[in-house]
């Protein structure tokens, strides 16, 4: 048996230091506060507000045990019933007292006042109230209750369905819920960071801190978890003696070796959540959730991806509740929390305390408080048989102890005034202000169960423990069954050792501390059968009735019981409600609890904000980005950026003056048609591709053949998926014998580098190619126009030649320029121009561009965009992006001539599939408009003129539009059903999105320049 | 005609802000170098003559190059393991004499692709380096598990980063970084907020001494 001690708590106290006394004026406000003990420190007065009302509590103080030292009782209005609600646990288990903490953009609903640490100008609210908490006229929702049953929503609202959307779902939503969020973005910085151990220890009780010990004296590195404020668990609130001393000597022993431990971290307020493959764990570290707002610089939360080898989870048990009526009425508490409030906070959550109980735990609440000088009404213990020790207990203190059930709590929105008991046949009231019950404990099963690991059934201490856990976790202490204190120090020491031996860790643990070994002895007692509203999920306002009609309904296995009632589904996640439904369904279904089952449990064990989930992510860290080595030239130009993947690119450069993007790429596209322009391309994937087989290896990759190309020379190449789909198109120049640089569209790069590792590495070993990125190694700018030649010979020294007999179509050689740089030049071309593509080292980016602006001043040379740019492919009738879509072949492209028929290449015989060759197929062709004047829009349908536009009819859709500047109207390219067929065919054009319905003829894709003279001249 | 002028610029030359960031205002937690003048050339083996490239190597520095994730720093130059048979020469720019006597050495044995500029280096440091780098690193940096020559490629904010461990003249703890250029500044944010609680000294060194 064990009680708290008479020893000096780690807080400090009044007399503890010989300073002077405590500061009565607000120790005296707080009428429930007890006059010594408590890890609080009475030094430290602390002002806060709830509801408005003013109070004063300690450092140490959560909100809940602030309110408790005050004497609030009601801190809150159900989910679906609007019941006055207390404080009901004190921890993070906690399903009612939950509360808006903070104001104006930092404003949090739903936090649980028994985890918010107290803080000077805290500021907390009630929530799911109006006009007030203790005045709420959705109580009103409480009378109704004998239709808000279990399948409520599922039978009153099935019809008619469309209702549900735009009335039923608003009017319950409004009515139910909690509390209300801040509609403001969240001012707080969040992180996430990586942690890396050999043993992480979950919990920092008896069974945490003698794992975290042994493990760490063996020298492994370990990781202790605790997410209360304080290290201690359930010694904080229950004492004991360990080896001989006071527990909270031990524990201040065994912190301070930890601390001295090198390879021992601990972390405070840090919840591990999860457990996910691998042997990584989740982990929310409140940093910051103690003091008003963050410092400067600092998170408000840190999520922690925490990768061990060994876990060992001493995450103790959570006491459950006994199903009575009036068992949520505030002032109904949990028996361990009472004893918390009273060892711990030293606070008396009543002036005459009853305690209901069937095991002996809740008699060591008896012990707490008249250990504490407080009042006991009765001790009610439906056994009849208490315990030797407790029976002394109360006979030398006088109490009242009832072998009956509590059958009845009266009260009002204050709370509970009295009881009603029933011994036998008789019954008798009993006033009090507390009802500490205690139904027994289930042991906090859930990391174990993470990885579908199905708790057994227990019958000695009637509770379920943990099946089979994750690889790599060992379930010690209470979290294991292991209920008492010595059994705690015992396993607890044994898994940390053991952890740290299969980690490799060679030093010695030592011995496990030692306790006196408690009896506990419970006789289960989940349900008072008496008349009234009885709650199991206090949370969402699951009823013991709610739970026999699912039964009667037919909804008897376990998951149709949970959801068909919302028992356990709630933000708490039944943490003290799920064991208490299942056996009542058991009882209801006359079956055993182990047959019956349960449900098991899924990450997160505590909520996790979507912040701390996002941590640097958002706003404009949303995602990576990245920018071309000219991007800050274009920006100090005033260039409009599109995100482009993480590319930011250039979309075009208004000029003063311009006020429409149109104006500004109508000037783009003819300064080049008519002069000369330049834009950066090097966002397209480079890809060195070098050794003796790189021409094999691009034979194999590619429809079209390139060992037989020439160094020196440049072709277009288009690969196939292995379903015979294109993936991409691009340039490949041969740079020498053994190395060819192959390009990729911008969105393709990645994908296409991985392909083509994964032909080098499995698919074709033997062959003799290193591939490389090179991607980021170079700045390269098209120029193109009809000046570009004139530009280059002001740009390259005066020995290169460029002209078309020195330069001709398709030809890449590297050239000396002015001022002494080396360059590569490409002349290939995108824009039907004559063009050319120069690339220098990624550094002289932004020299180049100002050096081609220099070159180029007598032409008047302009940078233009990618729009610019998309608008000269179209006119071209080069595809792009919106064409090759993941769904057309090198045919539907018109660019199934490219494909050899003398070599083997990836996706050939795939190709050839029928439904691929099909005549009927929807290829590429030009749309043109019959009123010039129309505007086109991509997405717009193509049926045939006449036909009524539905899905029988639909021949294709327009894949990429432009306003020409040369034609002077908007163009399209389509992929349209035959469309090679049907050159010169008007059709109808309709966009059901936008109400547009026009004519449109079919023709070339190819706008401008469709001999292509002006790219060769 | 005019003149043409060739000046080099830094990818983080509007991200990088040199001085004192973040929190407090003494000896900075975390300091952050971005090196310039780098040369980098990536030295893959020819199929079979990895053992070959190996030899050369050794002759033109002295050392073996890592076949397994690891740093080995000659007197010219520091060779990072990069794949199999596969290696990063990195070295202080020299125009275009390092990667020339790199053509040379491993001519028919090795193919080489120059990423002088395809990278963009950084030195993380100081007493609260590893506590920045737990945010956007996964790698375990403990000395036990990542001492000095240790190195790795890993993912770093979704893009891929090679990371080696070496020291100062004080024997202190510098984390060495290649992250792809057009990446750096989007990093660069990134790692100086990780720092900012810590407070950052931001600056940029030559690798060129």
């Amino acid at each position: 048996m064990s009680g708290y001690t008479e020893t000096q708590p780690l807080g400090r106290t009044a007399t503890a230091d010989g300073r002077a006394s405590p500061d009565r004026s607000s120790a005296a406000n707080q009428s429930h506060r007890l006059a010594n003990g408590g890890l609080i420190d009475r030094q430290a007065p602390l002002q806060f507000s709830f509801d408005g009302k003013s109070m004063s509590g300690f450092a140490g103080d959560t909100l809940a045990s602030a309110l408790v030292a005050n004497g609030v009782k009601l801190v809150a209005r159900s989910f679906k019933y609007h019941r006055p609600r207390g404080i009901m646990t004190a921890g993070s288990e906690e399903p009612s007292a939950l509360v808006e903490m903070r104001t104006g953009a930092r404003k949090e609903a739903n936090t649980r006042a028994t985890t918010q640490e107290l803080y000077d100008g805290l500021v907390a609210s009630s929530q799911n109230r109006w006009p007030s908490l203790r005045r709420d006229f959705m109580a009103v929702n409480s009378l109704l209750s004998p239709i808000f049953v279990a399948g409520f929503y599922y039978k009153t609202f099935m019809w008619p369905a469309k209702f549900w959307e735009k009335l039923y779902e608003p009017a319950i939503r409004r009515a139910a819920g909690l509390g209300e969020t801040a509609h403001l973005p969240d001012p707080d910085h969040y992180d996430k960071a990586w942690a890396h151990c050999d043993v992480l220890v979950v919990g920092s009780g008896a069974t945490g801190l003698s794992a975290a010990l042994a493990a760490g004296r063996a020298g492994a590195r370990v990781i202790l978890c605790e997410e209360d404020s304080h290290i201690g668990g359930r010694l904080l609130s229950d004492g004991g003696e360990i080896d001989g001393m006071p527990a909270l000597d031990w524990l201040r022993r065994v912190t301070d070796e930890l601390a001295s431990l090198p390879n021992v971290r601990i972390m405070a307020r840090t919840a591990v959540f999860g457990v996910y493959d691998g042997g990584d764990f989740g982990a929310l570290e409140r940093v910051n959730d103690h003091v008003p707002q963050p410092a400067e610089h600092q998170v408000r939360q840190r999520l922690w991806r925490i990768a061990t080898r060994r876990s060992v989870v001493g995450a103790g048990a959570i006491e459950r509740p006994i199903v009575f009526p009036g068992n949520d009425r505030p002032g109904v508490m949990m028996a361990a929390a009472v004893r918390t409030y009273i060892n711990r906070f030293a606070a008396m959550p009543g002036k005459r305390i009853a305690v209901f109980t069937n095991n002996d735990d809740g008699w060591r609440t008896v012990e707490a408080v008249v250990r504490a000088g407080g009042e006991i009404a009765a001790v009610i213990d439906p056994r009849g048989k208490v315990p030797a020790a407790y029976r002394a207990l109360a006979d030398r203190s006088g109490l009242r102890v009832l072998p009956g059930q509590v059958v009845d709590v009266k009260g009002g929105v204050d709370g509970v005034r009295s009881i009603t008991v029933a011994t036998g046949s008789s019954t008798q009231n009993i006033d009090t202000d507390c009802l500490a019950a205690s139904g027994g404990w289930n042991p906090n099963v859930a990391l174990s169960s993470f990885h579908r690991g199905r708790p057994t059934w227990r019958e000695d201490i009637a509770a379920f423990v943990p099946g089979v856990s994750p690889p790599g976790m060992i379930m010690a202490g209470a979290a294991n069954g292991d209920l008492s204190l010595d059994a705690c120090l015992r396993t607890g020491h044994a898994a940390g050792a053991m952890a740290a031996a299969e980690t490799g860790a060679k030093g010695k643990s030592g011995n496990a501390a030692k306790a006196a070994d408690e009896a506990f002895a419970i006789q289960p007692l989940w349900q008072v059968k008496a008349k009234g509203k009885a709650f199991v999920d206090f949370q969402h306002d699951v009823t013991a009735s709610d739970v026999t009609l699912a039964q009667r309904e037919g909804f008897e296995s376990v998951e149709h019981l949970k959801r068909y009632t919302t028992l356990g589904m709630a933000t708490d996640q039944g943490k003290n409600s799920n064991v208490t439904g299942l056996a009542i369904m058991a009882d209801a279904r006359g079956r055993s609890i182990a047959e019956t089952g349960t449900t098991i449990y899924r990450p997160p064990y505590a909520p996790v904000a979507i912040g701390a989930l996002a941590g640097h992510h958002r706003d404009q860290n949303f995602h990576a980005w990245r920018l071309t080595p000219s991007h800050h030239w274009a920006a100090e130009r005033g260039a409009v950026f599109v995100d482009t993947g993480l590319w930011k690119r250039a979309q075009w450069f208004p000029l003063a003056g311009e006020t429409d993007w149109l104006q500004s790429v109508k000037r783009e596209v003819l300064a080049v048609r008519n002069g000369v322009g330049f834009c950066d391309v090097s966002t397209l994937g480079k890809v060195d591709v070098r050794g003796a087989d790189a021409g094999t290896f691009l034979d194999r990759v590619y429809i079209n053949g390139f060992s037989k190309l020439a160094v020196g020379k440049a072709r277009y190449g288009l690969m196939l998926r292995e379903d015979g789909i294109v993936m991409d198109d691009g340039t490949t120049s041969r740079l020498a014998e053994d190395h060819y640089l192959t390009t990729t569209t911008t969105a393709k790069a990645g994908p296409v580098t991985q392909h083509l590792e994964f032909c080098r590495q499995v698919l074709w070993p033997e062959l003799d190619v290193q591939l490389s990125s090179a991607t980021d190694q170079w700045a390269q700018f098209s120029i193109a126009g009809p000046r570009t030649r004139d530009l280059l010979i002001n740009l390259v020294d005066p020995s290169e030649d460029v002209s078309n007999e020195g330069f001709p179509f398709m030809g890449v050689r590297e050239v000396m320029l002015r001022g002494g740089m080396k360059a590569r030049l490409f002349r290939i071309s995108f824009s039907g121009e004559m063009a050319f593509e120069i690339a220098v080292p990624a550094r002289y980016g932004e020299a180049m561009a100002r050096n081609i602006m220099k070159a180029g001043e007598p032409f008047g040379v302009v940078p233009y965009g990618t729009e610019a740019l998309g608008v000269m492919r179209i006119e071209k009738g080069h595809v792009a992006g919106p064409e090759l879509n993941g769904m057309t072949t090198a045919s539907d492209l018109g660019l199934g001539g490219m494909a050899s028929k003398k070599k083997d290449f990836i996706g050939r015989i795939m190709a050839g599939r029928e439904a691929l060759m099909a005549p009927d197929r929807q290829v590429v062709v030009g749309i043109k408009p019959v009123d010039k004047a129309r505007r086109l829009r991509s997405g717009a349908h193509v049926v045939p003129k006449g036909a009524i536009p539905g899905p029988e009819t639909d021949q294709g859709y327009l894949t990429s539009v432009c306003f020409s500047p040369v034609l002077d109207h908007w163009i399209a390219l389509a992929l349209v059903e035959r469309g090679r067929e049907r050159i010169g065919e008007i059709v109808r054009i309709c966009d059901p999105l936008r109400n547009e319905d026009y004519e449109a003829e079919i023709c070339s894709p190819v706008f401008y320049d469709p001999e292509g003279g002006r790219q060769r001249a | 005609m005019p003149d043409f002028t060739w000046e080099t610029q830094s990818p983080l030359r509007k991200a990088l802000v040199v001085g004192r960031h973040g929190a407090g205002t003494g000896a900075a937690g975390v300091t952050l170098r971005e090196v310039r003048d780098i040369a980098l050339v990536q030295v893959m083996a020819r199929r079979g003559q990895a053992a070959a490239t190996a030899k050369a190597a050794k002759k033109l520095f002295g050392v073996e190059p890592p076949t397994s994730p690891k740093a080995v720093t000659a007197k010219t130059a520091t060779l990072i393991w990069s794949g199999a048979d596969q290696f990063l020469a990195f070295a202080p720019h020299s125009g275009d004499e390092f990667y020339a006597k790199l053509a040379d050495t491993f001519a028919g044995i090795a193919s080489l692709s120059d990423q002088s500029d395809g990278r963009c280096a950084l030195h993380i440091s100081g007493p609260r380096a590893r506590d920045a780098m737990a945010k956007f690193c996964a790698l375990d940096l403990h000395d036990t598990v990542f001492p000095v020559g240790a190195a790795a490629s890993t993912a770093i904010d979704h893009t891929n980063a090679s990371v080696w461990r070496s020291a100062d003249e004080a024997g202190e703890a510098v984390y060495n970084l290649l992250v792809f250029t057009s990446f750096s500044d989007s990093l660069w944010h990134m790692i100086a907020d990780a720092a900012l609680e810590y407070g950052l000294d931001a600056g940029h060194v030559s690798a060129v001494q």
